[in-house]
């Protein structure tokens, strides 16, 4: 089995080792510099950035480094005029939460059973609402 | 507006270039793809590749660059198919053991007898062709590129035992079709 797998390992190798490249199509040569030609003719800033002149470089660097600037002040600006807002809603979320204290107390203060049945009752009167709604669905537009 | 005689040295420079390296840049990508069309567009753009770092490949160094070039760039092309591949293929080999697989084929003593005509370089080159690409990449890696198995799993992002199994299949799916 080794052996079999050997031989077939060398008569494959030199099958294909005998096998001399295969030619290029005629055109490739030809599709190769039409591209290039039509690379080079291309405007400066349709090019990489490396092939840009150097002053255009330089520009651009310059310009990028005022972008980051005007977009750092920005956040700080932003960050600034958010402050005030995050006070106002810290006073509602104490407030919110006085709400819910008030809630809790109210609700410790009902009899469980009370509880239990206003559960229930909301449960059975969903339960026929649904089933209300899937009778008339399935009577009206079957 | 005149082109000056530098350059134009310099594109006749890399005219010979191409001349004389563009058959193993597209045999490469021909074996790896199994498909002409995709072969001539993956030599087109390594040629491209190699135009913008042309001043650095005039050595003897050339060939290797090319070489790397092309096979990662026809491995990028396939990339989308070889996931599917990878899938159906590991579902088939699961099981598949380290070294040898569980299957047993008779190997022939000679497959074409004489390998040097025009006509049994095509049966080759066509039963190469029709192989799946599972079968056909990792042979053509390691017959044709001399990888190791060890580099071809790595390439591939497949296991090793894969690789081994995907080769031997190919060998003998070869075989089969060339007696």
């Amino acid at each position: 089995m080794q052996n079999d797998s050997e031989k077939l390992e060398r008569l494959i190798d030199r099958t294909l080792r005998a096998q001399p490249p295969l030619r290029a199509p005629r055109g490739l040569e030809t599709r190769v510099l039409n591209e290039l030609a039509r690379r080079a003719a291309l405007p400066w800033w349709r090019k990489s950035f490396a092939h840009w002149p150097l002053a255009a470089r330089a520009l651009f660097v310059l310009a990028s480094g005022v972008f980051i600037k005007l977009a750092l002040t920005g956040v700080t600006w932003m960050s600034d005029a958010a402050a005030a807002p995050v006070a106002s809603v810290q006073n509602k979320a104490r407030i919110a939460s006085s709400l819910v204290e008030v809630g809790a107390a109210v609700v410790h203060a009902i009899p469980p059973q009370w509880l239990y049945f206003g559960v229930a009752f909301g449960a059975a009167m969903y339960a026929l609402l649904f089933g209300l709604g899937a009778t008339a669905y399935r009577t009206l537009y079957k | 507006m005149q082109t000056p005689p530098t350059q134009l040295a310099h594109e006749a420079d890399f005219t010979r270039f191409m001349r004389a390296y563009q058959d193993m840049v597209y045999s490469t990508a021909a074996r790896l793809t199994g498909n002409p069309v995709q072969a001539e567009d993956i030599a087109q753009h390594v040629f491209l590749k190699a135009y913008e770092n042309f001043d650095n490949l005039r050595g003897p160094e050339a060939g290797g660059w090319l070489k790397t070039v092309v096979r990662r760039t026809a491995l990028n092309h396939l990339e989308r198919y070889r996931k599917r591949w990878k899938f159906f293929s590991e579902l088939r080999h699961e099981d598949a053991a380290d070294d040898a697989p569980d299957f047993e084929i008779e190997t022939p003593d000679t497959l074409l007898a004489d390998l040097d005509t025009e006509e049994s370089r095509a049966r080759v080159e066509r039963a190469l062709q029709d192989l799946p690409d599972n079968y056909r990449v990792p042979l053509v890696l390691y017959h044709f590129e001399e990888l190791s198995y060890e580099e071809i799993a790595a390439q591939l992002g497949a296991s090793l035992s894969k690789v081994k199994t995907d080769i031997f299949r190919g060998r003998a799916a070869m075989a089969k079709n060339l007696t």
